[in-house]
């Protein structure tokens, strides 16, 4: 389980996140939500151990991340806004450089990197370089770099922004594989229709706090709405906002 | 629960082979080194060429016209320094453009007003943007000095004056440099042209692993993999010191290469210079190499930019020259033992000892670069600290 518990964060004395607190059960695929500027992605800093709240803490399992960063990066995989590779090594380098960091070595290192060549269909891409890969390649070396070392939280800021519908079935896929084996995965995105298939639970961000945290369906009914689309817009934005834009039939 | 430990030679072993790699695959930072590594040995062998020339071939060309008008100025004028060509006619810029260092027309009446004793008129043309303008002047003015005491004598013979009586005194320059002394000053220079080699090779590796990674986001996921910041940095100090000590030895290697082209002999310096020298020089060099490359990569993740990082190591590697340049002209007494424990001096006053084939002291060359290693430790500390400043992450 992830425990995020009352975080608060500010940049030059703004408040960027305010009093935080959920928790991430295990086997479940948890979406953040919000409009730009939020505070998502500061949100999964945090609990990446990338960036110290001010006060509150994250819990990964029984792993204190402010107190034991090294030991809550062996149990994380991330999945950044972008995708951070390296251009001029081939993606087995890269695969092996991340899983060799990760601790892995011998046996272990050959059967993690032909797991992950192999579910997320890398072979042709094996020994290329990455520099001139495509947006839908990218993604899914970065995701074999975060799954590598098989971890049990994952953590993706908008992983299938700019892919293609062939890449982002097989992130779908990938993601439903591991949470029927028991990782705790939290992403964010804006694309409504993938959290609404992909969802066990929503959060919803706004201003720098937690303003719905549920179901897909129980938020759905909490805001009255006809889809979780207009919840989110509902709860992220307010009523108004929502009446303003509504489509006229 | 159990913590395991934080560093691994494994995980320092993966992290050290991605730096070497993503450094020796980039084409442009390796083109940049290599090119300015040979680019220094290549002006300095030129330069070294032009330098004996100047000093060694001399002679002035002198083109006379209008010697009809002096039958006897050709003769007299001809001496070791100055070849003398007549020429019937001729435009002096053109002849001046064509390879003559001076011409000298005399004048119409140049005969009967000699004879007359009314002084007449010579003209002499210069091209004194030339570079042998100053040089060519002061044979025919030495020249015409001789031949004009000579005729002033002999006329002073001719009614009865002893021609001492106009000379006080006679001044006599002699020039005491030798060969060796002016080609000493074109060596002095190496020493300083070897370390900015190291400062510009390593130059783009150092932005493009630091400020580049950061850009690209990739310094993001490493800083997510369980390393500490000191592996980070240490790893990316060794990748771009590779590429700024393998700069500085090329260069080394290249100016060993080209040393047998260079007219040393002429100015009295023997090729003391050798393979084990060339290594011993890398040896030397390779603290300095550290260093550097960890200055490089402390500024270049300060910068707002990649743009920022590139401007502000361009700055930087002037700082070696500057430097060597002011403790020069100051005159400070660089052989004192106290130099050897400062970094960039201590290199730098090595290197000339091995150039002119003198010994270094192997204690003084231990202590001098544990000296430069220090700062390298304590260069490392810091930029572990850096990579936790949120400003780092462009978060703030």
């Amino acid at each position: 389980m992830i425990r995020v518990e009352s975080i608060s964060k500010r940049f030059a004395g703004r408040p960027v996140l305010e009093n935080l607190t959920f928790d991430l059960p295990d086997g479940r695929i948890t979406s953040l939500l919000g409009a730009n500027g939020a505070g998502k992605t500061t949100c999964l800093r945090i609990i990446t151990g990338l960036l110290r709240a001010d006060s509150g803490r994250v819990h990964l399992g029984e792993i204190d991340v402010a107190q034991n960063p090294m030991g809550a990066r062996r149990q994380l995989g991330v999945v950044g806004d972008r995708e951070g590779l390296y251009e001029r090594l081939t993606v087995e380098e890269y695969l092996t450089l991340f899983a060799r960091m990760q601790g892995l070595g011998g046996k272990g290192l050959r059967q993690a990197l032909a797991s992950v060549r192999d579910e997320l269909e890398l072979e042709e891409l094996w020994r290329r370089r990455t520099r001139g890969f495509s947006q839908g390649e990218r993604m899914k070396v970065s995701l074999a770099r975060a799954l590598v070392h098989s971890p049990p939280y994952l953590i993706l800021d908008e992983p299938t922004r700019g892919l293609d519908v062939l890449a982002a079935r097989l992130l779908r896929r990938t993601l439903l594989r591991l949470r029927a084996e028991g990782a705790t995965i939290l992403f964010s995105s804006h694309v409504m229709s993938e959290v609404a298939e992909l969802s066990d639970r929503v959060l919803i961000m706004s201003g720098g706090r937690i303003v719905g945290n549920g179901t897909p369906d129980s938020l759905v009914a909490e805001t009255g709405s006809a889809n979780l689309e207009d919840s989110f817009v509902a709860l992220a934005y307010g009523e108004s906002r929502r009446a303003n834009e509504e489509v006229p039939a | 629960m159990m913590r395991r430990p934080d560093y691994s030679a494994a995980q320092m072993a993966a992290l050290l082979r991605k730096e070497l790699l993503e450094t020796w695959r980039d084409r442009r930072a390796l083109l940049m080194a290599i090119c300015f590594s040979l680019m220094f040995p290549a002006m300095l062998a030129g330069s070294t060429i032009f330098f004996v020339k100047m000093h060694t071939e001399e002679k002035t060309r002198l083109a006379l016209l209008g010697v009809d008008n002096a039958p006897l100025l050709e003769a007299q004028l001809r001496s070791a320094d100055l070849k003398v060509e007549t020429l019937s006619e001729g435009e002096p810029r053109q002849l001046l453009a064509g390879g003559y260092d001076l011409v000298l027309q005399v004048g119409e009446g140049f005969a009967s007003d000699y004879r007359s004793f009314r002084a007449p008129e010579l003209y002499l043309y210069v091209d004194s943007s030339s570079a042998s303008a100053g040089r060519a002047e002061r044979h025919l003015q030495e020249r015409l000095g001789q031949l004009q005491q000579l005729i002033a004598g002999q006329r002073l013979v001719a009614r009865g004056i002893a021609p001492q009586l106009l000379v006080p005194w006679k001044l006599q320059v002699r020039d005491v440099s030798t060969p060796s002394s002016r080609g000493a000053m074109i060596l002095a220079m190496v020493p300083g042209l070897l370390i900015l080699t190291l400062f510009v090779a390593s130059l783009a590796t150092s932005v493009d692993t630091s400020a580049g990674e950061r850009e690209r986001l990739s310094l993001e996921t490493l800083l997510l993999q369980p390393l500490p910041g000191w592996q980070v940095i240490a790893a990316k100090t060794l990748a771009v010191a590779s590429m700024g000590w393998l700069g500085s030895l090329l260069a080394i290697t290249a100016l060993v290469a080209l040393m047998p082209l260079m007219p040393l002999a002429e100015l009295g310096i023997q090729q003391a210079t050798t393979a084990a020298g060339v290594v011993t020089m890398g040896l030397l060099l390779l603290p300095l190499a550290l260093l550097v490359a960890v200055v490089q990569i402390l500024l270049a993740l300060r910068s707002q930019s990649f743009k920022d990082a590139q401007t502000q190591l361009s700055i930087l590697q002037l700082a070696p020259v500057i430097l060597l340049m002011v403790l020069d002209m100051s005159r400070v007494e660089l052989s004192d033992h106290f130099w050897q424990l400062v970094p960039l001096v201590a290199q730098q006053q090595w290197l000339k000892s091995l150039l002119v084939g003198d010994a270094v002291s192997l204690p003084w060359v231990l202590a001098g670069s544990l000296a430069t290693l220090v700062p390298v430790v304590l260069a490392v500390a810091l930029g572990a600290r850096a990579l936790r400043r949120e400003r780092l992450l462009n978060a703030v």
